[in-house]
């Protein structure tokens, strides 16, 4: 059982890696949220994942709904930010937000 | 269990496909193809409610956000990216997926997990009995995320 937790932490790991490496390197702020969304996936799989290896999948699958929950509204309030962002500056460049105006 | 692996392989490809594609639209849909088959996952591992939010939720109400979001903000010149960083992209995935095998082995015997004992009782019980104050968290969350939705698009007094 321990090398199929292995194989799934070694897979959500890649995720983090895939999610990590686009925030560090893209610039449009949407792409950004969506490098975000692919971590969350990692986390969810290895939260999940844990819980069906130790063969405790009911509270692993609490944890994941709690999880998902939590990234929905994180998804609702980012996305309604990204709008309003796009609103002043008129574009979704990332590097157009350092600019601080008083 | 190979079932399991090409569904994991699928998830990755999914998810390399929507950090690297042009496109915000091939993005947005690669991610939600991605969540399908964590959704799928899910449900191979016996976890049929976590993958019907999965499903239901993440595969389609963000993604619907999502396209709604690109829709609003569309643009003549779009963001440009920085080439080297998809053309070097696969050379770390590769260096990453290496260290990543070497490692994890030896890191996940001094982590410490969940107990692994068997559990009673049906998922109800687990969800509204022992995880009774994550819900009262989750109704907050979902109040918070209302509330700051309103007022991101609260519309401007006279006097401003």
């Amino acid at each position: 059982m321990n090398s199929a937790w292995f194989v799934y932490m070694a897979f959500a790991a890649g995720l983090l890696f895939v999610g990590v490496y686009c925030l560090l390197t893209m610039k449009n702020v949407i792409k950004l949220f969506i490098g975000i969304e692919v971590i969350s996936k990692g986390l969810s799989l290895g939260l999940l994942a844990t819980g069906f290896v130790k063969k405790n999948t009911l509270l692993a699958q609490s944890l994941v709904i709690t999880f998902i929950v939590v990234e929905v509204c994180l998804v609702a309030t980012a996305l309604a930010l990204i709008i309003n962002i796009y609103r002043h500056t008129k574009s979704l460049d990332v590097r157009k937000l350092t600019k601080l105006k008083g | 269990m190979i079932w399991h692996i090409l569904l994991l392989s699928g998830l990755v490809i999914f998810s390399i496909l929507a950090i690297l594609s042009k496109d915000l639209i091939k993005s947005a849909i690669s991610l939600a193809v991605a969540s399908l088959l964590l959704g799928i996952l899910f449900f191979q591992m016996q976890a049929p409610y976590a993958g019907v939010f999965e499903i239901s939720v993440v595969a389609g109400l963000i993604t619907v956000l999502f396209m709604l979001t690109i829709a609003l903000t569309k643009t003549e010149g779009d963001v440009r990216e920085s080439k080297p960083a998809r053309i070097i992209f696969p050379l770390f995935f590769v260096a990453f997926i290496l260290i990543d095998f070497f490692v994890m082995k030896g890191l996940l015997q001094k982590v410490p997990a969940l107990p692994g004992a068997a559990e009673l009782g049906t998922f109800g019980d687990v969800l509204w009995k022992q995880r009774t104050f994550d819900l009262v968290g989750q109704l907050a969350v979902i109040l918070a995320g209302v509330f700051a939705v309103l007022a991101l698009f609260r519309k401007r007094d006279k006097d401003e």
